[in-house]
């Protein structure tokens, strides 16, 4: 097995040398935790990344569940259509994407042009660099992620079961709400799940569209790597959150099913 | 069908996705128009057209050797990765052993992972060999994460692929080997292209272990294009954005091709598919 000597080596190794890195400095301690839980402003970061996530989670399960629904009750050509419309977003550039936003919600940006053209506003609104253009961002760029599994999901719901609840008299209401949507429920928290899990260690939208209220945990690590050098602190908090996104992973996962969150219907 | 066409909730359902669509793909399509822009600043809708900022793009070096660069690593992670990836895939899925469960979370758990400890772990693990600013940093860093993918796709193949031919090419004399090259592999070779593709894209597109492993000499196309969006917008962004967004869409088409071409190989063959 080649390939789990290359993972051994490349993978788990340097995730092992950073568990090391955040004991000792140089003898063992704890310091780089107890570091993490005493200043106010990193207990904020942590705040700040569960608020956003939460957030996120929630918005791409409003937008993406009637999205994935719709799917399911049209014809195979429009729904061939429909997934395409996500896909190609989907594997369009992270930084592109959120360069688009930047081009869009910008201090200079198209909606302040035009809003300035309109006479609606006589000076530029702050639409990103808080928390507003972090969580669109975020939204566009993880919403697919919700509604793949939910289409996973829904796809194989027997439909006849909502014919048969149909004919028994239930209205279109009625056979949603009891029929379909408890069915379509581990669909649901597959979305959610690995919604959540890449909203927490997600880096580039909130360094790009975020501003200085909206330091995130990923933003702190770069923040106390790259300019504070302070390689210990940063590898306590990497493990820190590893061990956050490592242990909802393997707890949904064994609950859900790993099937359901790595989804082959991306491809 | 769930509900009558004529149900009142439909148009709504209609309109609601509709937008729901429009929020993820006009951001792109606005990027696309305002890269053909005449002007020095983004203006939308552009008042003067020109193809000025392609020129710039193409004219540069500084612009032309970072997507060089990242070709080169693409190329290289898509190979090993593609290579890791149906192996692992191969193994987990027909192998029958103990602890396999395990060793799948293991395996596609980089898909999950927050890519900014990877980017650290891997950084204090290369400085101590002096790869930070290598190539083969890149390289390698590259395929941790796009070989879960080739592991996905290649194991959903799998597993809808009828393990009974391996048994029978195996039970009329042909080896482990040669199953595998002549019965296996055929039969989820769509699969290990589209694998394939997408860890190439995986690659050329990724940004946070080239910022944090790149150096001078290692500038791929992301991470210039970070470091020059971090500053400031310069409209040559654009006209690099539209070409990126070109990219996936022929890797999407590329993929359904050899998808489809497969199937009709196969029916004509009046072998059983997959129905994929």
């Amino acid at each position: 097995m080649g390939s789990l000597a290359f993972f051994l080596a490349i993978y788990l190794y340097p995730l092992t040398r950073l568990l090391v890195w955040s004991f000792f400095s140089p003898g063992f301690t704890l310091e780089h935790y107890a570091k993490l839980f005493a200043e106010p402003a990193y207990m904020q970061a942590l705040r700040n990344t569960a608020e956003i996530s939460v957030w996120v989670t929630a918005l791409s399960l409003a937008l993406g569940y009637p999205l994935a629904y719709l799917m399911t009750v049209v014809s195979g050509r429009v729904r061939t259509l429909l997934i395409v419309l996500v896909l190609v977003p989907f594997w369009t550039s992270v930084l592109v994407r959120t360069f688009a936003w930047m081009v869009i919600l910008g201090k200079r940006g198209i909606i302040n042009q035009l809003l300035m053209g309109w006479g609606v506003i006589d000076k530029p609104v702050a639409l990103i660099y808080n928390m507003l253009g972090v969580q669109i961002g975020m939204v566009h760029v993880l919403l697919p992620f919700m509604v793949f599994p939910l289409l996973n999901v829904m796809t194989r719901i027997d439909t006849s079961l909502v014919t048969a609840a149909r004919s028994l008299g239930a209205s279109p209401r009625q056979a949603f709400l009891r029929i379909f949507l408890p069915l379509s429920l581990p669909g649901v928290s597959a979305g959610c799940v690995l919604v959540f899990l890449l909203a927490v260690g997600f880096y580039i939208t909130p360094a790009l569209l975020g501003g200085e209220g909206q330091v995130t945990f990923t933003t702190l690590i770069e923040l106390v790597v790259r300019d504070l050098l302070d390689w210990n602190f940063g590898a306590s908090l990497g493990v820190f959150l590893l061990t956050i996104v490592g242990t909802l992973f393997v707890l949904f996962s064994t609950l859900l099913g790993l099937e359901r969150l790595t989804g082959d219907t991306r491809a | 069908m769930i509900e009558t066409p004529r149900s009142p909730a439909r148009p709504l359902l209609w309109a609601y996705c509709s937008l729901t669509l429009a929020f993820l793909c006009t951001p792109i399509l606005i990027v696309v128009v305002v890269s053909f822009n005449a002007s020095e600043f983004i203006q939308f809708p552009p008042r003067a057209w020109s193809l000025r900022w392609y020129e710039n793009y193409f004219g540069s070096r500084q612009w032309v050797e970072p997507t060089l660069l990242s070709l080169r690593i693409a190329f290289v992670t898509m190979v090993l990765s593609t290579l890791l990836g149906a192996a692992a895939a191969i193994g987990l899925t027909r192998g029958r052993f103990r602890g396999r469960r395990p060793l799948e979370f293991f395996f596609v758990s980089p898909m999950v992972m927050p890519t900014i400890v990877l980017a650290i772990g891997l950084y204090l693990l290369f400085a101590r060999f002096r790869l930070v600013g290598q190539p083969l940093a890149l390289y390698l860093a590259h395929t941790v994460v796009a070989t879960p993918l080739v592991i996905v796709i290649v194991s959903a193949a799998l597993k809808t692929t009828d393990s009974a031919i391996e048994l029978a090419a195996r039970s009329l004399g042909a080896g482990y080997f040669r199953t595998l090259w002549h019965v296996t592999l055929p039969a989820i070779l769509p699969s290990v292209v589209s694998g394939a593709a997408f860890a190439f894209l995986l690659s050329f597109d990724e940004v946070v272990l080239a910022i944090f492993l790149g150096g001078p000499a290692t500038t791929t196309l992301p991470k210039r294009m970070w470091e020059s969006v971090r500053y400031e917008i310069d409209p040559t962004l654009t006209a690099i954005s539209t070409l990126l967004v070109i990219v996936p869409i022929v890797i999407l088409c590329v993929v359904a091709v050899v998808r489809r071409s497969f199937a009709g190989a196969a029916s004509t063959a009046s072998r059983p598919t997959d129905g994929e």
